[in-house]
């Protein structure tokens, strides 16, 4: 079969969409940026009867504040989600990883709702959804599922959707006053490059200190799937986030992780780089909230 | 830049090509499509090592679509090309060497069908165990992978008395060092044209280095009349060496013989250049130097063993100018100098940017900042003291005879900004726990082939209709702006303004053989070619004007875009269109010739390969790095370039070299390397293969020392090499100079410099 034998349809309409994803006998695949699905199909992989081309499914554009939470609609691109003043205040975390992927053309082409569902160990934005807490709507003909980002990926490359349901909102709670968010990303170059460690991090503080009442640390391209770090998460709220104190939560880090080697980095560096990642990431926290806030520590 | 009394040399002349390629209205070859045209591909092999027991492409050839198949059966001449030694066969016979080794051709109606008709072509493989290591292939362990063995040179170079020399020394350095499979990254994958035109000529589009001897080599695998090919080479999406052999050349125009007149492309996608494609030569630099308390250079001790892969291609070349260049620009008067150059089922290395210096400059800069860290002495400093002048005797021992400017860029990186406030910029890091640190290094790269190769240029200039002038070169622009150069020359030297001259370059039919565009050789050889020239198509207007006007040719005068005669009824004044006119109507040439042969060394020193060279173009880089110690990443933060060009024909092409060479120095520093496995590429593409983009492109500030090579156009020398050979060893001197750990393996990857922080090889 040739890549130029596949078809492609290009609902005008969710509710089409969804029914051709119902009733149709063809294999689909979805088609929103596009960004991955050039390269498999370069690679002579992805050999399915038909694209089903999301591109004109305004309604799966958006990115709305509705009473206390952040709704994002799939097909917004990371471009959208860079220059969106109100996810660079709710959501900095998002908005930071959304700019380390890839150059400004994969930034103006892929959308959030692609990063989520080819569902990549080592996708920018993953981290940043387990850390804001994001849920996941799932639509199908027949009704809604919603799924919290951190049991929605199974696997690499493969995630709790049937092939009748598409990604239709991301949603999280807006921050409170003193959350504030990072994205840590170890690649082998700066600019444009898939990460050998990423680490998201969203930290709640008590205001006047350098106190934490709670956090989130999730990791990606560490395991098969995006990992969350829960004993360093638990050490977050023991005391004043010192140098010492941020030191001792990032050591535990690499007992959280399950790297491979591979060719980008051997499994021991990732594990370190797990470890150091964490650390720079509460420093450069700490030191912001230290600017942001003015207060002398 | 100085002032001269020049109207376009030394200027910043715009780059003639810059409109058409900032705008992309250029067409590269590659871009074509033609009607009637049919996609060509090639069958690599399976294996890295294998024999071929037989080969069906019974079924590729009935699935519809598909125009032809062709295998080894269908060469009609030698099976073989090879810039030195033709000992890659163009289609494999009975064994693969390789995983980029080509086993069969298929023509067919679309891209597509020409891919799945490579799947159809049944080659029943026996494989072998693959050769990986340099070292062991060197072994008697080995298979030979060759007639002759595995190993393809072995050069030597000797001097003094080794034992004494270090008996006598007071620091003695001994060091391993490893280098990376660059790859030349050009935007422009290999690729092309073939068509067979009705009157029986071969035309070849395919973008490369040397025209005339690609025909050649063409020529010899169809037993065809060279006289009856035409390739076209010019313009190239980028080259850097890596198109200097032949690319796809001989596959077209095989399959053009079997297309029924229809043009045949092929075009290379990036996963199969990678695996297809040449590379820089990994080499494996054992190094051991002496030197007195004083910092004086004792003695140099090299055992150099370069990775060629499969094929020969340049490699017996490359490892010849790496043990000419391993002792550096100084006078060390004790060395014991070796290389190997090696088979092994590694793909194929051969020529790329610096030409085996990069490899060798990476470990005797490295010690010459270790010996200056034992000794206490600065850096540049040590340098200097052991820098040879014009006249000097070389470490390879011979008499430097043109111009020689590593002590003047040494003296002018100790003025510069970057190093007269280095222990600011140092303490200047941007977050507590990033370093900084500053290196420097300098190097040589030589301008031209060495001995025992033909080296010359030659130039046409032809007077046009329209009055202005075309200027054919052999050599082809392959991206560092010699045809600006050309056109620069021609107008300076014929008087007239630049916008009246045409460049044309890389096409059989229409240009001379000038020899390749490599050995930094380019704008010195076609510069001297069109100098030829010149005088002579200055005598054929002068002429023109005298009869025109009944005068003496010594009553004429060369003004500005136009002649003038000096005639009872005053000055009269001719343009090139009259005197064009003139030579038409009286069926006189209007095209002349210019050529030269590129001034040599007279002795060869045995067993060297070809050293010396006869003329060298020299560099200082200083380099500020930032490594973030959690990481182990290194940020290349400014570059400071100091060439010796001779004197600079145009500033504004020079920065174009010193900008894009410091960029691929970073890449092949930090990043490069095309990782392999059991004779099998782990790097696909650039998702893997990682090169410096803009956000990794620091400030690079170029500063010439600009020494007056009398042998050369307007006194200039060739740079187009030795703009990223020291950078390599001055930022590894910086990650030093930082973070205290000595990288030997490049690249310095931020695993390798993490992993050295963190087992404690730091320094105290």
């Amino acid at each position: 079969m040739y890549v130029s034998d596949i078809d492609m349809l290009s609902p005008r309409s969710l509710q089409e969409c969804l029914y051709l994803l119902e009733n149709e006998k063809a294999s689909f695949r979805l088609l929103a940026g596009g960004t991955d699905a050039v390269v498999r199909m370069k690679e002579g992989k992805w050999q399915h009867d038909c694209w089903l081309n999301l591109k004109n499914i305004d309604e799966l554009k958006f990115i709305a504040i509705e009473k206390d939470e952040i709704h994002i609609g799939p097909l917004t691109t990371h471009q959208e989600i860079i220059s969106s003043p109100l996810l660079r205040d709710h959501a900095d975390v998002l908005v930071q990883a959304c700019r380390e992927v890839g150059a400004a053309q994969m930034q103006n082409m892929g959308t959030i709702g692609g990063n989520i569902g080819t569902a990549s160990p080592a996708g920018d934005t993953i981290p940043a959804l387990f850390v804001l807490g994001a849920i996941i709507e799932l639509t199908s003909l027949t009704g809604k599922r919603h799924i919290c980002a951190e049991d929605f990926f199974i696997g690499p490359g493969k995630t709790v959707a049937f092939p009748n349901e598409i990604i239709t909102k991301i949603s999280f709670k807006i921050r409170g006053k003193h959350d504030l968010g990072i994205f840590q990303k170890l690649g082998p170059r700066k600019a444009q490059s898939i990460s050998i460690v990423n680490v998201a991090i969203s930290l709640s503080m008590k205001e006047g200190t350098r106190e934490c009442t709670g956090g989130r640390i999730a990791f990606g391209s560490v395991g098969p799937v995006v990992l969350r770090a829960k004993k360093c998460e638990a050490m977050l709220a023991l005391g004043e986030l010192s140098p010492d104190m941020i030191a001792n939560i990032s050591r535990v880090a690499w007992k959280e992780v399950m790297p491979i080697s591979d060719i980008r980095a051997s499994a021991s560096y990732r594990r370190d780089m797990a470890s150091a990642l964490l650390e720079r990431g509460l420093y450069r926290l700490m030191k912001r909230w230290a600017d942001d806030e003015r207060k002398p520590f | 830049m100085k002032e001269n009394h020049f109207k376009y040399i030394g200027r910043r002349v715009p780059r003639v090509d810059a409109p058409e390629k900032v705008t992309g209205t250029l067409k590269y070859m590659t871009d074509y499509h033609f009607e009637q045209m049919v996609w060509g591909k090639v069958l690599r092999s399976q294996y890295p090592y294998a024999l071929i027991k037989s080969i069906d492409i019974s079924r590729a050839q009935s699935l519809p679509g598909v125009i032809c198949v062709l295998t080894h059966k269908d060469i009609p001449g030698f099976n073989g090309f090879g810039i030195v030694v033709p000992d890659q066969p163009v289609l494999a016979h009975d064994m693969v060497r390789c995983t980029g080794d080509a086993v069969a051709l298929v023509a067919a109606e679309t891209k597509e069908i020409a891919e799945h008709a490579l799947s159809l072509i049944e080659v029943d493989y026996e494989p072998l165990a693959p050769v990986t290591d340099a070292e062991f292939a060197m072994s008697s362990k080995a298979p030979s992978l060759h007639e002759n063995g595995n190993i393809h040179s072995h050069v030597i170079i000797k001097n003094g008395d080794m034992d004494a020399a270090f008996e006598e020394a007071d620091v003695i350095l001994e060091n391993t060092f490893y280098s990376p499979r660059q790859m030349h990254a050009f935007i422009e994958t290999e690729g092309g044209w073939g068509v067979l035109e009705a009157d029986g000529m071969l035309t070849i589009r395919c973008p490369g280095q040397y025209a005339y001897r690609d025909r050649l080599q063409i020529a010899r695998a169809l037993a065809m009349n060279p006289a009856r090919i035409r390739v076209i080479s010019n313009p190239i999406g980028g080259a850097f060496g890596g198109k200097d052999e032949i690319t796809v050349q001989i596959y077209l125009a095989l399959l053009a013989l079997h297309t029924g007149g229809r043009p045949v492309k092929i075009h290379l996608s990036r996963e199969e250049s990678v695996i297809a494609g040449i590379k820089r030569h990994p080499f494996k630099v054992q190094m051991k130097t002496a030197a007195k308390k004083d910092g004086t250079l004792l003695a140099n001790q090299v055992r150099a063993v370069a990775d060629t892969g499969a094929y020969a291609s340049l490699g017996g070349a490359v490892i010849a100018l790496a043990i000419e260049h391993c002792c550096g620009p100084y006078k060390i008067p004790n060395v014991d100098l070796e290389g190997f150059c090696v088979y092994t089922n590694n793909g194929i290395s051969g020529a790329f940017r610096g030409f085996g210096v990069n490899q060798v400059c990476a470990a005797i800069e490295t010690h010459m900042d270790m010996i200056a860290e034992k000794l206490g002495m600065d850096p540049i400093e040590i340098r200097k003291k052991n820098a040879y002048e014009k006249g000097d005797r070389s470490s390879i021992g011979h008499e430097l005879k043109t111009s020689v400017g590593t002590l003047k860029t040494l003296e002018i990186a100790e003025t510069c900004e970057l190093w007269k406030n280095r222990e600011t910029h140092k303490k200047d890091s941007s977050e507590p726990w990033k370093k900084r640190g500053i290196g420097v290094a300098t190097s040589f790269h030589a301008v031209g082939m060495g001995i025992g190769l033909p080296d010359y240029g030659a130039a046409t200039i032809e007077l046009m209709p329209d009055g202005t002038f075309k200027v054919g070169v052999g050599c082809e622009d392959i991206g560092g702006g010699n045809g600006t150069v050309y056109a620069q020359v021609a107008a300076e030297l014929l008087n007239c303004d630049i916008e009246n001259i045409t460049v044309i370059q890389g096409d059989t039919a229409q240009t001379l053989d000038s020899g390749t565009v490599t050995a930094s050789r380019s704008t010195y050889t076609g510069g001297k070619a069109i100098a030829a020239a010149v005088p002579h198509m200055i005598r054929l207007l002068t002429e023109a004007a005298s009869t025109l006007h009944k005068v003496e040719p010594e009553d004429i005068l060369i003004g500005e875009n136009e002649y003038y005669a000096l005639t009872e009824n005053g000055e009269q004044l001719l343009s090139y269109k009259d005197l064009y006119a003139h030579l038409q109507e009286n069926r006189l040439p209007t095209k002349v010739e210019g050529h030269f042969m590129l001034p040599k060394e007279k002795e060869e020193l045995p067993r060297s390969g070809g050293a010396p060279h006869h003329l060298y173009g020299y560099l200082t880089h200083l380099v500020l790095v930032e490594v973030d110690t959690f990481t182990g990443e290194t940020e290349v933060l400014r570059v400071v370039s100091i060439p010796d060009a001779g004197q600079v024909l145009n500033p504004q092409g020079l920065e174009g070299q010193t900008e894009g060479g410091a960029v691929m120095g970073i890449g092949y520093t930090l990043y490069e390397d095309v990782l392999m496995d059991g004779g099998y590429h782990q790097t696909a593409n650039f998702t893997n293969y990682i090169i410096p983009t803009i956000r990794e492109t620091p400030l690079i500030e170029t500063f010439p020392a600009e020494s007056m090579e009398e042998t050369g156009p307007f006194g200039a020398k060739g740079i187009g090499e030795v703009v990223m050979i020291p950078i390599i060893a001055a930022i590894m001197n910086a990650i030093y100079d930082a973070a205290g750990v000595r990288i030997k393996h490049l690249p310095a990857t931020p695993e390798r410099i993490y992993q050295a922080m963190k087992t404690g090889e730091v320094r105290q």
